[in-house]
């Protein structure tokens, strides 16, 4: 339990740390809310007068300070460029990303689990070593070339699911339905690569060591033998690829949302960096380093549950 | 990233070889071959299908899309060429400089490179196009001190290893130079070890600029770029499939052809 406090403070301090630099690298950016919203041409008085009107002339360390205070209060602040709360922004886009993300990790992590069970009790197989070299090709090939070739094999010659998302980022959920699948599909490629290779490895290793032999000589069936000895020995090192894959879902989607125009926080955050909305991108970038230090928390945790020797060795 | 990598023993399998010097043919001499102009534009055939006169059709400008393929991976390899060298002399010297100093000198670059391997590469990169210009010469450089972070901390743990081993000990109790032993005992068996990482860093490089491309803010209009290419088809893809088709056929050769260097297993 004290590990785990340690664990916690430790992930607390260095998000604290890293929202601080990034405010400061953000602010750092030739161009703020006001140069934003007036555009290149706005005239030096007129953001002069924005900036007073929002204090942008207060001293660096003054605006971290406030900055600070209304982020702690859950204030993520005000969009000058776009005229609305961040937090307004923001929640409906977090939501359809997240339903994307669900749908991607449904469809991707279970099969990856199974297949990658499968392939590693065989390991010299040679089905097995053709699905390990096909999942090379999803893991290299970037994001806007699996999109685009889904698109075009199911959408346009097999009509399956509708391509350009039409959309508005607060649709129901069943408007938005139909649109979730084919950049579900994109993620769900490059992340059931890595789960189901990792998955594979993990097997192979573990059902050649001496707990696994013993148990197969002692008589047990071979159902009881993967169900309670491998599959609990192999998952740890799945449970952080999920874990970062799973984050990544959250965070990293820009690409498969800029190609299907799916509404969600990807598409939001290259909008943002587009027009150069300062105060957008801040909460955004600060999001994603929330959900990667909550992933890799919960992911030990995880590990920690599965394996009963690091449950002690804390203390 | 993974250590277990390394490069192909034996012989180089034919087909990752042929189409690597394909790769490097074109990508050479694309500008020298009898090719239509890549920024030609003919209002009177656009979105053509193949024929004799193009190839593999024209584009909604009415420009070749024959020649535009062909040209469509100089910008990235350039960007990928030097970014790569970037990571790569930058990485060893990082690396190599924190084995052999030790302290507090090898402590503090060692929490730089942490700190750069939890940055959000793709995000950054997008900011600092935004923010300073489609520069290639800025975004090179970003990629490569990016990309460099990996590599420094591969080649410090390879010069850790290294200076513990009997050779590297026997060249020093001969008298050997600090100077002489780096660069002759040193520096040619981290190389070994970490031009795995950096053949694999070339290819994801590659893929940044051409991601960055494809949303717009990597290789700007009208310059023959395939993830650009890729983007600015994407409407027309009922009506000449092979304007994506193409660009993804040359993207996906030359980075699997690369990947295909690297064992895995």
């Amino acid at each position: 339990m004290k590990d785990l406090a340690r664990r916690v403070i430790f992930s607390l301090t260095t998000f604290v740390a890293l929202a601080a630099v990034s405010f400061l690298g953000v602010d750092a950016l030739p161009g703020d809310g006001c140069t934003a919203l007036l555009g290149r041409f706005g005239s030096p008085a007129k953001v002069e007068a924005c900036r007073a009107e929002n204090q942008l002339n207060n001293p660096v360390l003054v605006r971290l300070r406030d900055w600070s205070y209304d982020l702690a209060r859950g204030d993520l602040g005000y969009s000058i460029k776009r005229d609305e709360q961040v937090l307004k922004i923001i929640l409906p886009r977090l939501r359809n990303t997240a339903i994307m993300g669900a749908v991607a990790a449904l469809l991707a992590f279970p099969s990856a689990i199974a297949v990658g069970l499968m392939l590693g009790r065989y390991p010299r197989s040679r089905i097995g070593r053709a699905i390990n070299q096909l999942s090379v090709i999803a893991m290299t090939l970037p994001e806007f070339v699996i999109a685009t070739m889904l698109w075009l094999l199911l959408s346009i010659w097999i009509p399956l699911f509708p391509g350009v998302n039409v959309v508005p980022s607060n649709a129901t959920v069943l408007q938005l339905l139909p649109n979730v699948w084919l950049p579900a599909l994109t993620l769900a490629a490059v992340i059931f690569a890595h789960a189901m290779r990792t998955m594979r490895a993990s097997v192979a290793i573990i059902q050649t060591m001496p707990f696994v032999e013993s148990a197969r000589l002692r008589g047990t069936k071979e159902r009881v033998t993967i169900a309670r000895h491998i599959l609990p020995a192999a998952l740890p090192p799945v449970v952080n690829v999920i874990a970062v894959d799973g984050a990544w879902l959250l965070t990293g989607t820009f690409v498969t949302e800029a190609v299907f125009n799916y509404q969600g926080l990807g598409r939001l955050a290259i909008d943002a960096i587009s027009d150069r909305d300062t105060a957008l991108i801040l909460p955004i970038v600060l999001f994603g380093l929330a959900v990667y230090l909550a992933a890799s928390l919960s992911a030990d945790m995880c590990v920690r549950l599965l394996d009963p020797r690091l449950r002690t060795a804390g203390q | 990233m993974n250590s277990s990598l390394r490069l192909r023993s034996g012989q180089l399998p034919v087909v990752v070889f042929g189409t690597l010097g394909l790769h490097a043919l074109v990508a050479l001499l694309a500008p020298y071959l009898p090719l239509l102009p890549t920024d030609a534009q003919n209002s009177a055939a656009l979105l053509q299908p193949p024929s004799a006169a193009y190839w593999l059709g024209t584009d909604s400008l009415g420009r070749d899309v024959f020649s535009r393929v062909l040209h469509g991976g100089r910008p990235s390899l350039v960007i990928a060429f030097a970014a790569t060298g970037i990571s790569a002399v930058s990485g060893i010297f990082i690396g190599a400089l924190a084995a052999l100093a030790g302290g507090w000198i090898d402590e503090a670059l060692s929490r730089v490179v942490d700190f750069m391997l939890a940055l959000p590469t793709l995000i950054l990169l997008l900011l600092i196009s935004s923010f300073f210009g489609q520069d290639p010469v800025i975004l090179s450089l970003a990629l490569g001190f990016m990309y460099a972070a990996p590599i420094a901390r591969v080649a410090r743990s390879t010069t850790q290893a290294l200076l513990a081993r009997d050779f590297v000990r026997v060249a020093r109790l001969q008298g050997g130079s600090r100077l002489s032993i780096l660069t002759g005992e040193i520096l040619p068996n981290v190389w070994r070890v970490v031009f795995t990482e950096v053949t694999m860093q070339f290819t994801w490089i590659l893929l940044a600029f051409s991601s960055l491309s494809f949303l717009g803010l990597g290789a700007s209009p009208p310059t023959p770029e395939w993830g650009l290419m890729i983007a600015e088809s994407r409407s027309y893809m009922t009506l000449n499939p092979l304007l994506v088709i193409a660009p993804i056929l040359m993207l996906a050769t030359l980075v699997l052809a690369i990947q295909g260097l690297v064992d895995r297993e």
